[in-house]
């Protein structure tokens, strides 16, 4: 994982150059790219932070890089920079995902306070992202019977009724239990559940 | 031997010379009737004045055998009987006598016979001198038949036309006229006829008018007047196109033929057609002001834009210094750089605004001398300010020591901006570094400059090209197709043309001419 960065992408240079130094004193690392295909080029799946991103560029365009990156499974917020009467296109930007715009020229600390939140949503997301790989991590180390009785079990079905089905003692079962919520590393069903849901949804 | 009906019509295929031959005396009668027999004639036989005349009447024969030595009703009254009667008045008569002295025979022609047989007659000079007689009467009949059918054909077209027509004798009066002559006259033609052409229809009008008419009836010269008013019965008049031809005789001018059409229907027309004209121009200077309007919305969106790039930086700008001045330690080095970061930004914002108003000063003036490369200069950067980024796709190449030419350099812009918008438009689908137009201009000859709008776009079809300057002609999908008929009705105005060729190269070439300002107008 690389550290958290506003990746700037700005045609305009006295744009670029001013918005890098801003969010420098702001105390942000910061990248910043003249055009969509040289982000495109710099573009890691294990980029963290948030795109700051002009939605009118000569070339690729705000919106075309967008949607090369949805396709290419980026999570990346990204913040569309828009001008005079482009909000038809920052609608249809929202739509595909983006998180906010704003409109140039923008107030003092509208821009930033949007930078914030949406490097915190990518913090959360990258939180729940480190989750999903632990909780994917543990589920990895269950036997094949473990894991069978696993997803029996968050089906809600009784101790008995998996010995029955699977034609062994209640007993047997009962170890197979207790040593999937070891490896799990929960104590109740209820996480359980929750646990494999999320790991699932996002499959 | 048959009785004809006198009223037959001449010319049926069956048709048969009819021969009347007339004589008291039944012994010659005999003699004669059997001379002609056989030869292909119907004979007809009377031996009494009287008789010769009922059947001549009734049957109407080509040629009469008239005997002049008759009882009651001699020779010579017969023929000047058949002569007072207009329905006998052609037969050919020849007479047959035994009278021999001259008065007899100069008395037999005063009466209106043809010839003249001495009797006793030799049976061959009879046959030969009847045969010449109904040639010559047959030869008469067809020259008046075609008399008649010229007659006719002559009437029919003259009823036919739609044109008044008129004949004049040498003095100018009306001799006929033809039903369209009446009915646009206003006159019956028993009012017309005998009447002066020129008092009777131009007493009020100018007298040059009266004098040219005049001389042209009576010298027998040609005269054209488009759009005269020819005055009717009472005070009305009729607007008319006329026409005033010399007729020739044979002793040379005879008169002449006035042929004059009413043209209310054409100035009606004329009129709805101007007025639809008119209506037209109204709405295409409605139609060039919306464009006007729409162009200057479109630049709008892209000065937007040009100005919200030097306030967006100046605004960050701001904000770090902000930040540098609430530090602990002031960095003055990056302080100093930041204002002059802002300060730039700033001439930037302002020269943007320049630009504008220079072209929002220059909105409402007339045809000035301009210099053709300061002109397109200024189109170059408008063209980027509208395409809403500035980036270097319009290439400007202008000859050297070119003239100035005289326009309105608005109006010019507006046609270069349009071309400029429609080149790039048609190679979107180009790779980016190639979407740049050519605008050239070089001197055309010594009258105009030629300024080029080159693209390398896929081109225009035949069919569009033909086209290319109606209205409602386009080839984009939200096009109206109103641009170009506007920058030619633009050109027209300006004293230059439009037009379009293809590119050698690929795509199309658009050229305008700009008028070269002549010395008198520096």
């Amino acid at each position: 994982m690389t550290e958290p960065q506003v990746y700037v992408v700005e045609d305009d240079e006295a744009v670029r150059d001013s918005l890098q130094l801003l969010l420098k004193t702001e105390g942000y690392k910061v990248a910043s790219f003249p055009e969509a295909t040289s982000f495109l080029e710099a573009w890691s799946p294990d980029m963290n932070g948030c795109i700051v991103l002009d939605i009118r560029m000569p070339g690729m365009s705000g919106m075309e890089l967008q949607k090369e990156l949805v396709s290419r499974g980026s999570e990346l917020p990204i913040i569309f920079v828009t001008g005079h009467g482009d909000v038809p296109l920052a609608v249809e930007a929202m739509q595909l995902g983006a998180v906010d715009f704003v409109q140039k020229p923008y107030r003092d600390q509208e821009l930033l306070e949007k930078i914030r939140k949406a490097m915190e949503l990518d913090a959360q997301r990258q939180d729940l992202r480190v989750e999903k790989q632990e909780i994917q991590r543990r589920m990895d180390t269950l036997t094949p019977r473990e894991r069978e009785i696993m997803e029996m079990m968050i089906d809600g079905n009784a101790n008995k009724v998996i010995a029955i089905d699977l034609n062994i003692s209640q007993r047997t079962v009962e170890i197979h239990r207790s040593r999937v919520m070891q490896k799990m590393g929960t104590h109740s069903l209820a996480q359980l559940v929750r646990m494999v849901m999320l790991v699932r949804n996002s499959a | 031997m048959s009785l004809n009906n006198g009223e037959m019509p001449a010319q049926t295929s069956a048709w048969q010379e009819q021969i009347l031959l007339v004589d008291d005396n039944p012994q010659n009668l005999k003699v004669l009737y059997e001379t002609l027999d056989g030869r292909g004639y119907k004979l007809l036989v009377a031996d009494h004045g009287e008789k010769a005349l009922n059947i001549a009447q009734k049957s109407h024969p080509d040629l009469i055998l008239l005997d002049i030595m008759m009882p009651e009703m001699d020779g010579y009254e017969v023929c000047e009987r058949l002569k007072a009667n207009p329905a006998t008045r052609e037969i050919s008569v020849i007479f047959l006598s035994a009278l021999e002295d001259t008065d007899s025979k100069v008395r037999a022609f005063d009466a209106g016979g043809v010839d003249y047989i001495a009797k006793p007659f030799q049976i061959r000079e009879v046959i030969a001198r009847v045969e010449t007689h109904l040639t010559i009467q047959r030869l008469k009949k067809e020259l008046q038949e075609r008399n008649r059918a010229l007659q006719i054909d002559k009437e029919r077209i003259l009823n036919a036309m739609g044109e008044g027509i008129y004949g004049l004798d040498a003095q100018g009066h009306i001799l006929f006229a033809n039903p369209a002559a009446q009915r646009i006259s206003g006159y019956t033609e028993q009012d017309l006829v005998g009447q002066d052409f020129v008092s009777l229809h131009f007493a009020s009008a100018e007298p040059e008018l009266r004098e040219s008419l005049q001389d042209a009836v009576a010298s027998g010269q040609w005269l054209r007047l488009p759009q005269v008013l020819m005055s009717q019965p009472g005070e009305a008049q009729v607007p008319v196109d006329l026409s005033v031809s010399p007729t020739q005789g044979d002793e040379g001018h005879e008169g002449a033929v006035v042929v004059f059409r009413d043209i209310r229907e054409d100035l009606e027309r004329q009129a709805e057609l101007e007025q639809a004209r008119r209506k037209l121009e109204e709405q295409k200077s409605q139609l060039a002001q919306f464009s006007r309007l729409s162009t200057m919305g479109e630049m709008a969106a892209g000065i937007a834009h040009e100005l919200n790039q030097p306030l967006t930086a100046v605004s960050n700008y701001a904000q770090v210094a902000g930040r540098l001045v609430n530090a602990e330690s002031l960095d003055r080095e990056t302080m100093a750089e930041t204002l002059q970061k802002i300060e730039r930004q700033a001439h930037r914002a302002s020269e943007v605004l320049r630009r504008i108003r220079s072209f929002i000063r220059k909105h409402a003036s007339g045809k000035e001398q301009v210099s053709v490369a300061t002109l397109l200069q200024e189109t170059q950067l408008l063209a980027e300010l509208d395409a809403a980024y500035p980036t270097d796709m319009v290439k400007l190449k202008v000859a050297p020591d070119l003239p100035p030419v005289c326009v309105d350099p608005v109006a010019i812009q507006q046609v270069a901006l349009n071309l400029i918008r429609n080149g790039l438009e048609a190679q979107a689908d180009l790779p980016m570094d190639e979407q740049f137009l050519c605008l050239e201009a070089d001197l055309a000859n010594d009258q105009f400059v030629e300024v080029r709008v080159i693209d390398r776009g896929p081109g225009l079809s035949q069919e569009v090209a033909q086209h290319l300057f109606s209205p409602f002609v386009t080839t984009k999908a939200h096009g109206m197709g109103i641009g170009l008929s506007l920058c030619y009705s633009i050109m027209q105005s300006q004293g230059g043309q439009i037009g379009h060729r293809p590119n050698p190269e690929g795509g199309s070439i658009f050229f305008f001419t700009l008028p070269v300002s002549q010395p008198s107008e520096a």
